[in-house]
């Protein structure tokens, strides 16, 4: 008797493991001709996944790469860091007359500048894109209560005159000398837009972007998003009427993965075909994937503008000496770093300019890997060696420094690690309190409540450093700790460099100034360069057409040159 | 019992209006908010907008006057707008919920089931090889980190063998069963082996205690059949013990597993409302919260309620 | 009984031995050497090193001590405090039970952790914690610590009610009050010995819950500071590494699976020899 209820008890087991089984084999099976039409989709896997798909609302590297195929921006920096136009015909230019600089009436100088927007463009919808359009962004940019991020560039057009369907000239109140980028002016489709915009406080919520972001008519790229399933994934079909070369695949899926690791054995398992580099693995952890399973794989490896560095707060006795700062790095061994933790595919930073800029000095004095030097300035600024190893100063105080990064970041914490480790060997302290970013971004660090502080400075091409080493940015109550001069440089010198970098057009005279700065930032080191960051970009083997930029536009936005081999 | 209800009921909702406030008092006393991190990741964010961003998002007001205007508008039934998913609160949540259903109620069931048996197997032979071997399953399974074991299913039956898609919960586009049903084999896989062991252990003491019972030994006395005894005569009181790991599952219905989900990319509660939490998000985080919290309430209340009806022993003062 | 207490007892021996041992031995845990990164074993490394060139046997020694001190630090406080609670809610009765009771089940209904990164992201130095101790080396093991109680604490609580509300009523605790017993020797003296069976099993019980809590949190990028190792934070560093250096997350994973199996049977052990001695004395 008793054996029949522990057969029934497996008899239910087995029931149960039948019932998921089913279904399991079946997909499984089904799995397999699903392989022969892989090569006319594609789908890439990343670690972020957009709140809005908004492109004006809210920065976020997630919605920039998706909305790089779904939606054209007049001007950007290419693969190779010049200013292209996407949107629109012809660049403009002080020679080609569509540039004119005029006297303002305060005795400022200001720019007009024409542009026309590409005749073919044209909304998913089949409605063109005209000067219609960008008058309304320009309204809703604008518009103070309507959430737009980056707003400082409405605020310098004074105004737009329309001279037809497809020509305007902005009226900008500053000359500067990229005046013809207009990148984050990205157009929004005013037959649809308007009506959400009706009340500007509602728009963040209202906008069509949130409320029906497969509307075909929000997009004028070569792709539209054809289904949003937030938190998970975006799918992106062809827009029809897309009038430029039109794009290989026909159904694009963009897959948010968080973990990394996870992220790699989705690679490994076919469920995404590639991992962007823009939001995907970090440089050791994709150059442990090339050791086991790079043959299988393409891997390119992009040095780009994210700058990492550590920011020294200058107002600390240690640290305000310059000799303790020029110690510091000459103790720490960056070309070992870069040679074992990220295998040479990550340059060491002389300073904040990236060698492929154009701004970029070759003069700027290196601080090569020196312990002996480093320990001379160290006892010639009055901090001498102990026997416990940790220098002192006559005061009889310990040089012992806090150093902190963002908690949870593997890279960085494994950097920390060496950098405490080598200075150690001069003689240095350093005790590591690492904060989540929100914490260490949104408190620590502009509050200025650091010793020294290891993150990124992210820019652009010929980024004047004006929020990062501009004195008047140095973050306090008064301005809302909003500036992001954290380590308190004030320098008169590279604030007379900054200000005539932003307003000489002439490239040669430009560069004068740009080697200068440099070479001040190189001997004064408010912060300590260590490297810029290289993207990993890992894509099958039948895939071709992808040029990392390095810059912060992502490859996306040339999605019409990727193919497929067969 | 109506009387006992009732007041239960009352200190559940007065329970609620207070976690809303120290939740909001909590989120609001982490430093940073989502302004600070933007403004970090794009350096043309000028300090203009900075103050700008703040008021228009409403972070510029005091936390207590914040938390009013919520709780005012909570009560009318506004639940307001999730910033991160940029749409109202409801429909934010109503996906998701279903996800996390369809994810959490799978395994439970699945936990369940094979904890009612393996439990039952070992209860009947206590310190039998069969029972030492159930208990090493068990305490297998509650002693790994989930992380940990999800990263191994998906390295050996997707990375590995192929079998299983190791994310999402379906591919894009498409939308038949045998698609989903796929995508949850090894999400449901992970939690049911993580949470078997509690439950058969409960299971496996309740129905020991059940099987020495004196009704057991007069049914077995009077020739009833094995099944029999255990369906009729044990199961029923070894229920009831049960129960309470049943009403304290459901809150984990509504909240979801934060580390399954992350490992498997798969859009649940858990994850919703940790990047509500982590992204400032009061709306959403608040109304995920509270729905956890009253769903675990009410289930508590029910599970109390049952007792009462399982077991005539249990009187309510 | 006698074997998971063996491993417990081994594994504690060894994690509190070696990391002196090393440092006697003139091996610093925390030395970086880039030239030597995920070497194999070798007779200087018996289990080799990790990814910045460190020793991992004595790496994972530390951890397992950190680890350890977390998980017993945790539940001991866990326990106390919950028998505190417990203890007022049982014997008290009344609002006082209300109060403490809905408290508990408030923590049991919210899911933590998120909330317990919310208090992990508190700013110390506003809460009115002395600068000193805010900014101190064992801060981040302290806050482990604090968040694991936050947690664990209502199982205690609950238990110790429990037994406290069936001892109360019983005749020998009556006849101490009715000879005039203060309510501190009633607890002390009747009620706690009671109540201690079933609280050393649940403590022993939430040593392992403790090491698995702290992984996970390690796991979500907020374990204990670097270079400091647990293996919790071995084990999550490690998970990117699973395909080409797996070892490097096989043993803080066999470490974490080891001792919380061995908690976890000894406390069951515990636990049946305690109903054996109840059955025996009934």
């Amino acid at each position: 008797m008793q054996m029949t209820n522990v057969f029934r008890e497996k008899g239910s087991l087995r029931g149960w493991s039948a019932g998921w089984l089913a279904p399991l084999a079946i997909a499984v099976m089904l799995s397999a001709p699903a392989r022969a039409a892989e090569r006319e989709s594609l789908t890439i896997g990343m670690t972020q996944f957009p709140a809005t798909l908004n492109p004006n609302i809210d920065t976020m590297a997630a919605k920039s790469y998706v909305l790089g195929m779904a939606l054209r921006p007049f001007t950007v920096y290419d693969a190779d860091w010049k200013l292209v136009c996407l949107l629109c015909v012809t660049l403009p230019s002080i020679d080609n007359r569509l540039a004119v600089p005029i006297d303002l009436a305060d005795g400022k100088k200001g720019i007009d500048i024409t542009y026309t927007i590409r005749p073919e463009a044209k909304w998913g919808d089949g409605v063109p894109v005209t000067t219609e359009d960008v008058l309304f962004t320009y309204e809703v940019g604008r518009d103070p209560a309507s959430a737009v991020s980056n707003a400082e560039f409405y605020r310098r057009i004074t105004s737009i005159d329309v001279k037809d369907d497809k020509t305007f000239t902005l009226h900008v109140d500053k000359l500067t000398f990229d005046y013809a980028a207009i990148n984050d002016f990205t157009l929004l489709p005013a037959h649809i837009e308007r009506p959400a915009f009706a009340d500007p406080a509602q728009y963040r919520v209202r906008t069509r972007y949130n409320t029906e972001p497969t509307n075909p008519g929000l997009y004028n790229g070569p792709y539209r998003v054809s289904e949003v399933v937030a938190g998970s994934h975006v799918l992106l079909e062809p827009n029809p009427h897309w009038a430029g070369p039109a794009g290989h695949f026909r159904r694009i899926t963009v897959r948010a993965i968080e973990n990394t690791a996870a992220l790699e054995a989705n690679l490994l398992s076919g469920t995404i075909d590639m991992v962007a580099g823009e939001l995907g693995l970090s440089l050791d952890e994709a150059l442990a994937f090339e050791k086991r399973r790079g043959d299988a794989f393409q891997m390119i490896y992009k040095p780009g503008l994210v700058f990492e560095h550590i920011d020294l707060d200058l107002d600390r006795p240690a640290l305000a000496d310059r000799r303790v700062r020029q110690a510091l790095i000459l103790g720490l061994d960056r070309e070992a770093i870069a040679n074992s933790l990220f295998a040479g595919r990550q340059k060491v930073a002389d300073s904040f300019v990236n060698p492929l800029d154009a701004g970029y000095s070759a003069d700027t004095p290196r601080y090569k890997y020196d312990p002996a030097r480093a320990a001379a300035l160290l006892d010639a600024a009055g901090w001498h060696a102990q026997p416990g190893g940790i220098r002192r100063n006559l005061a009889g105080e310990d040089l012992s420094l806090e150093l902190m990064t963002t908690a949870g970041n593997r890279t960085r914490e494994l950097v920390e690690q060496v950098l405490q480790s080598q200075w150690r060997r001069i003689g240095v302290d350093i005790r590591i309190k690492n904060e989540p970013a929100r914490v260490l971004f949104g408190q620590t660090v502009p509050h200025r409540h650091f010793d020294m502080a290891m993150y990124a400075w992210i820019s652009a091409p010929e980024s004047v450093p004006r929020s990062t080493l501009h004195s008047s940015e140095i973050p306090n109550a008064a301005n809302g700790f909003a500036g992001q001069n954290a380590p308190g440089f004030k320098s008169a010198e590279m604030d007379r460099l900054i200000d005539a970098l932003e307003i000489e057009l002439d490239p040669e005279k430009r560069n004068t100034l740009w080697a200068e700065a440099q070479r001040l930032y190189a001997e004064e080191l408010p912060s300590l360069p260590l490297f810029f960051r290289s993207d990993s970009f890992i894509l099958p083997k039948w895939l071709s057409g992808v040029r990392p930029t390095g810059n912060q536009y992502p490859t996306t936005l040339w999605i019409t040159d990727w193919t497929a081999q067969p | 019992m109506i009387r006992f209800t009732f007041i239960r009921l009352v200190e559940i909702a007065a329970m609620l209006v207070l976690m809303s406030f120290v939740i909001y008092a909590l989120i609001g006393l982490m430093p940073g908010d989502p302004i600070d991190l933007m403004r970090q990741a794009d350096p043309r964010v000028s300090a203009a907008d900075v103050a700008r961003l703040k008021a228009v998002y409403g972070l510029d007001q005091p936390l207590f006057a914040r938390y009013l205007d919520w709780a005012r508008r909570a009560l009318a039934g506004d639940l307001g707008y999730s910033r991160l998913f940029a749409a109202p609160v409801w429909s934010a949540l109503v996906p998701r919920l279903g996800n996390s259903l369809v994810l959490m109620g799978s395994s439970f069931v699945l936990a369940l089931a094979l904890a009612l048996g393996l439990g039952t197997a070992a209860a009947r032979r206590p310190n039998s090889r069969l029972d030492a071997a159930v208990n090493l399953v068990c305490f297998a399974g509650v002693s790994m980190p989930t992380f940990w074991l999800a990263l191994i299913l998906i390295l050996l039956f997707a990375a590995g063998l192929g079998w299983l898609p190791a994310s999402g919960i379906a591919t894009a586009g498409a939308s038949d069963l045998a698609d989903r049903l796929r995508h949850l084999v090894l999400p449901v896989a992970t939690l049911t082996l993580a949470s078997i062991g509690g439950y058969t252990r409960y299971v496996r003491a309740a129905m020991r205690e059940a099987l020495a019972q004196d009704h057991i030994r007069t049914a077995r006395a009077k020739g009833a059949s094995e099944a029999r005894v255990i369906l009729h005569h044990a199961l029923p009181s070894a229920l009831i013990p049960v129960t309470t790991i049943l009403a304290l599952s459901f809150g984990g219905l509504v909240s979801g597993a934060l580390v399954t989900e992350t490992m498997f990319a798969y859009p649940g509660m858990g994850k919703l409302i940790f990047d509500a939490v982590m992204g400032n998000d009061y709306n959403l985080a608040l109304a995920a919260l509270l729905l956890a919290a009253v769903v675990t309430m009410l289930a508590n209340l029910a599970a109390d309620l049952a007792y009462g009806w399982l077991d005539p022993r249990v009187s309510y003062r | 009984m006698k074997l998971p207490l063996l491993l417990l007892a081994l594994i504690a021996v060894l994690s509190f031995a070696g990391p002196p041992l090393g440092t006697a031995l003139g091996i610093d845990l925390n030395a970086v050497d880039l030239l030597d990164r995920f070497a194999g074993a070798s007779p200087l490394h018996p289990l080799g090193t990790d990814e910045l060139g460190r020793d991992v046997l004595l790496r994972l020694l530390a951890g397992g001590r950190v680890s350890l001190v977390i998980g017993i630090a945790a539940a001991l406080a866990a326990a106390a405090i919950g028998t505190l609670v417990g203890l007022a809610a049982g014997y008290l009765g009344g609002w006082t039970d209300r109060a403490l009771m809905r408290l508990t089940d408030a923590i049991i209904a919210l899911p933590l952790l998120p909330l317990l990164i919310v208090v992990a992201a508190l700013d110390l130095n506003k809460l009115g914690l002395p600068a000193a101790l805010a900014r101190s080396d064992d801060i981040s093991l302290l806050r482990i610590v604090a968040l694991a109680v936050l947690v664990g604490w209502t199982t205690a609580a609950r238990l110790v009610r429990g037994a406290t509300l069936v001892t109360r009523n019983r005749d020998f605790v009556r006849a101490a009050r009715s000879l005039g017993a203060g309510v501190p020797h009633i607890l002390r003296v009747h009620i706690l010995p009671n109540v201690l069976a079933p609280l050393i099993v649940a403590t022993t019980l939430s040593v392992g819950d403790v090491i698995l809590l702290e992984s996970v949190l390690s796991f979500l990028g907020l374990g204990i500071q670097p270079p400091l190792a647990s293996w919790g934070t071995m084990l999550s560093n490690a998970q990117q590494l699973m395909s080409t250096a797996p070892l490097l997350a096989i043993y803080p994973g066999a470490m974490i699976f080891l001792t919380v199996i061995a908690c976890n049977l000894f406390g069951d052990a515990l636990q049946q020899r305690f109903d054996r001695r109840a059955a025996v004395r009934s």
